[in-house]
């Protein structure tokens, strides 16, 4: 054991040397917390049924998926990437196949939320891609405490401009960590999620009991506003997950609970384990509920509706392929809903953008 | 400077599937863990005395909390958040054997 001391001076000289750091981040953390208000204010008008989601259609959502290897086992296969996004596009839209397996009581719950995803079809500049990036690292893992993987400088991946592509970034994790997301309102260069190659899909290098692709499903609804269902409070009743058809629990569920599992007096169904924003093993989640769909969809009416926009502006105009090209490849909007419904949406949208614009450089 | 008292400083994640009914096993954060769905909690001791304590985040990401540790007797280890960031605590180091440290388990597992 080394006696304090002699680490008191290059300490002091280290400390001077990021005392401006630190107040940036100080600064950069104040305006995350106003853009996560502001956030919740708007999801908050959607739950309390001032707002309504104003798309009728499906959104699919341009995904461009980062595989960061150190080893030829990590580099996944183009099938094992597939495998995850049809199981995505399963996922929210309530097309798992063991959906049946929700408890009676809450099938009535059970949400289509008319979200898809699929691997991008043209690059940033306007080129045609497969939506795969392949990349190899000396880095044989990836700590969870860093984003080195989100950045070609620390032996990662950048990312694609994040307004107009989902990054998902699959490698090796240290910790036995199975993934991680980012909340809308965070910074732009490390919006996404990540994920581990052996939790990534349903085939290839996946292992039990994560080798379903729920870790995605579970991520992306984290990068869509959700939050855990039982409100990060750990063991506590207190915490909210913000939606108000999911029942109060106490911590999180791990491993495959039986029905019901009680806790918080939320007899005498108990607790939602079956739902993706749990923590059970891959086999035993299988539902986003009505107010979680609700809530994902506000998100894409508010922080990310960047991803709605181009759709928009595709649907009816003459325009529609020169916009189509000029938005990278980008979402594909289909379905019934009107002009009009749409043109309103756009408005409110952009009212929004504005003022989460104004939160930003206000707080500055 | 005390001889006995084993070395915790270093990164250290709760392998929480080894532990026993009376000790909280911890290897080091680059050990092979097995995947777990819930992030493991972890602790960094700093021989600084500055000490990062790893809980999980709402975004499955571990979140900081900044502190500082400072050993009390040869296996007693106090930790302090003078940031006012979380309770102080106090650990009881049972052994530290290659890339495996037990601590007594207490209100940190
Ligand atoms: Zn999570």
């Amino acid at each position: 054991m080394i006696d304090e001391p002699e680490f008191t001076e290059p300490l002091a000289r280290e400390l001077c040397g990021t005392m401006p750091v630190h107040r940036r981040l100080l600064n950069e953390s104040m305006a995350y917390r106003a853009q996560r208000s502001a956030i919740e204010n708007q999801a908050t008008q959607y739950r309390l049924g001032g707002r309504r989601i104003s798309r009728s259609g499906t959104i699919s959502i341009p995904v461009v998926v980062h595989v960061v290897h150190n080893t030829d086992e990590q580099n996944i296969s183009d099938g094992q990437i597939y495998s995850q996004i049809e199981i995505l596009n399963q996922d929210f839209r309530a097309a798992n196949p063991d959906v049946t397996q929700v408890p009676p009581v809450w099938q009535p719950l059970v949400a289509d939320t008319m979200i898809e995803f699929h691997l991008a079809t043209r690059n940033p500049n306007g080129d045609p891609t497969d939506g795969i990036i392949r990349v190899r690292t000396t880095r044989s893992s990836f700590s969870h405490h860093d984003d080195a993987v989100k950045s070609s400088a620390t032996g990662g991946a950048d990312p694609w401009p994040s307004d107009q592509y989902l990054n998902m970034w699959v490698c090796q994790l240290r910790g036995g960590l199975l993934g991680y997301a980012q909340f809308p309102g965070g910074p732009p260069d490390t919006d996404g999620v990540v994920i581990r190659h052996s939790a990534f899909g349903n085939m290839g290098t996946v292992a039990q009991p994560f080798h379903l692709g729920r870790t995605a499903t579970h991520e992306v609804g984290h990068w869509l506003n959700l939050y855990h269902i039982w409100g990060d409070d750990g063991q506590g009743c207190s915490g909210d997950d913000k939606v108000a058809d999911t029942p109060n629990q106490g911590g999180g569920n791990t491993g495959m609970p039986t029905f019901p599992h009680i806790s918080c007096n939320n007899g005498p169904n108990g607790d939602m384990f079956m739902n993706y924003m749990d923590y059970t093993d891959d086999a035993g989640m299988m539902m986003f509920t009505t107010g979680q769909s609700t809530r994902m969809n506000a998100c894409l009416e508010g922080p990310r509706a960047s991803f709605l926009i181009p759709q928009l502006a595709r649907v009816g105009g003459p325009e529609e392929r020169t916009v189509a090209a000029a938005s990278a490849g980008g979402p594909r909007v289909s379905g019934n809903g009107s002009q009009r419904e749409l043109e309103q949406l756009l408005q409110e949208v952009l009212k929004d953008t504005r003022a989460a614009l104004s939160v930003i450089s206000g707080s500055r | 400077m005390n001889e006995e008292a084993p070395d915790i400083v270093g990164a250290w994640l709760h392998a929480y599937e080894e532990d026993t009914d009376t000790t909280a096993v911890y290897h080091p954060e680059d050990y092979p863990f097995r995947p777990s769905r819930r992030p493991r909690r972890g602790m960094d001791f700093h021989a600084d005395g500055t000490f990062v304590e790893w809980v999980p985040g709402p975004d499955d990401r571990p979140r900081e909390v900044a502190g500082r540790w400072a050993r009390q007797e040869t296996d007693r280890i106090r930790v302090t958040f003078p940031e006012g960031q979380g309770e102080p605590f106090d650990l009881t180091v049972v052994s530290r054997e290659g890339d495996t440290l037990s601590f007594a388990r207490g209100e940190r597992q």
